[in-house]
């Protein structure tokens, strides 16, 4: 493998996280938001993002990214690959993210809300100051992993075209005929990418000890 | 005496030349200029359900300041109930709850439910102490306690962290200021709970069985704060078991029983001769 095979493959890894991170940011946000209004039961709004819900937990990643590549050109709408992967990567993760959110909503003590009731605060401060900052501790485990999901699931996006670190393992290979090294350095590659990711979760489990009494 | 001037239920005679106001029909209006300024809190008629059970039936109870008064009664009898309808945590289907001239939880112009952030404000001049203590996790001793002077009364940091340090002081906390809830033993929670409810200076502070969830020998540190405070003056209600703090520290106690107040008189008067047979049999001052 030369000094171009190992850039391209740099390249892929470059690709496979920036998309990976944009669908996380995007999809932990609106699962967020998705949970905040479900459990808000209003009444036709909620059964629509039930239906969503199911449907994008139900859908292989494959299946959703060519029906999205596919069906917007039919509307005369013609979606970039990268935007078309994000956009398939969000609907999913969002999906799973916002059950993650709202069991973490349903699981919730009342007596911690009742005590900030008591005492006169606000429910945006309630929400802001006491119930969020440790949804977020409590959901991290949950979270980190569908975010490991995801991006162990990202070469899926290669099927419209994105070049990932998966996609360009084969490119390397069609040209040095070698297809054992880069497949094991793309290996080594997104170990590093969802080891930080776990990195992240064991430092919010160790602060999450605190909420355990 | 203080208690000798709490107001009496329909059924029992005034004793008094304060009390001869007579008792009037629903809806019950006070004219300000009847309204004692002494009375904090005063409960009219108030009657709730729950899926059609009655838990509380025309409850009339006036709390003078300074006054504690402990209420008893068996599991059920919907003394818990009556405490939390005071700062509208269970919101009752009739009868009125007063606040010094301010009506809890409803606009007595509109008679609509308060809009939330009005009955935050109503809210704030009430503490509560739990059961459970219901600390909030994540925060520090002395966080939890400034948290509503922050959040709530918009202090600045340095002022609220003051208020913090003396309350958690008196409560003989000091020397936790920085650990988390989950460190701390029940008694030690149930103290910062206190504290957090006594920084915000209210006009009275509720209790809802504070020590039932303590282990026997930690239920005594948090029994010794309540006893400092009913001391210092602190208009006080306790739902308890603790027949030793009712007779010892109340100057007024409540008996509930099935939803209905059936005996309210000085702590003397409760625990040696009281009236309602039902009471004796509680105390089991009939003999076996």
């Amino acid at each position: 493998m030369d000094y171009y095979g190992w850039m391209q493959l740099l390249q892929g890894a470059w690709t496979t996280a920036w998309i990976s991170m944009v669908s996380i940011a995007l999809g932990v946000v609106i699962g967020l938001v998705i949970a905040l209004i479900r459990m808000a039961k209003l009444p036709i709004i909620d059964q629509i993002l039930g239906v969503y819900v199911s449907w994008a937990r139900a859908t292989p990643l494959v299946t959703l990214a060519l029906f999205i590549f596919l069906s917007f050109p039919s509307f005369g709408i013609n979606l970039d690959k990268h935007f078309s992967a994000i956009l398939c990567l969000t609907l999913n993760t969002s999906a799973f993210n916002a059950e993650i959110w709202r069991n973490a909503f349903l699981n919730f003590s009342s007596g911690q809300k009742e005590a900030a009731e008591a005492l006169g605060m606000r429910r945006m401060t309630y929400f802001r100051r006491i119930m969020f900052p440790q949804m977020v501790v409590m959901s991290l485990p949950a979270l980190v992993n569908e975010m490991s999901f995801l991006i162990k699931g990202s070469p899926a996006i290669a099927v419209i075209g994105v070049v990932d670190l998966t996609r360009v393992t084969n490119r390397i290979a069609a040209v040095t005929y070698e297809p054992l090294l880069p497949i094991l350095c793309a290996g080594i590659l997104y170990m590093c990418i969802i080891g930080v990711l776990i990195k992240l979760q064991q430092m919010a489990e160790r602060k999450a000890n605190y909420l355990a009494g | 005496m203080l208690n000798e001037k709490i107001h009496t239920g329909p059924v029992e005679t005034p004793k008094t030349v304060q009390e001869t106001a007579p008792v009037v029909e629903l809806p019950v209006q006070y004219p300000k200029s009847e309204s004692n300024a002494q009375d904090i809190v005063k409960v009219v008629n108030l009657s709730k359900q729950f899926d059609g059970i009655e838990v509380l039936r025309d409850i009339n109870l006036t709390i003078k300041k300074g006054d504690v008064v402990s209420i008893l009664g068996s599991s059920g009898s919907g003394k818990s109930t009556l405490l939390r309808c005071m700062n509208w945590l269970e919101q009752p289907e009739r009868g009125s709850i007063h606040l010094g001239d301010e009506r809890i939880g409803i606009n007595p112009a509109t008679r609509k439910p308060l809009k939330y952030k009005e009955l935050a404000k109503i809210r704030e001049r009430i503490g509560m102490v739990f059961q459970s203590f219901n600390l909030w996790p994540h925060l520090t001793v002395l966080r939890n306690v400034m948290e509503a002077l922050l959040h709530v009364k918009k202090m600045p940091k340095v002022e609220a962290e003051k208020i913090a340090r003396a309350q958690l002081e008196k409560v003989g906390m000091s020397h936790k200021l920085d650990s988390y809830p989950s460190m701390l033993s029940g008694g030690q929670k149930q103290r910062v709970a206190i504290a957090r409810a006594l920084a915000m200076e209210p006009e009275v502070l509720l209790f809802d069985e504070p020590t039932s969830a303590l282990d026997p020998e930690l239920v005594d540190e948090v029994l010794t704060v309540m006893q400092s405070l009913s001391k210092e003056g602190y208009t006080m209600v306790v739902v308890t078991h603790e027949m030793e703090f009712a007779r010892n520290v109340s100057s007024q106690v409540v008996f509930l029983e099935k939803g209905i107040l059936i005996e309210k008189c000085p702590p003397e008067k409760f625990f040696t001769h009281p009236d309602s047979p039902r009471v004796r049999q509680f105390l089991k001052l009939d003999g076996a």
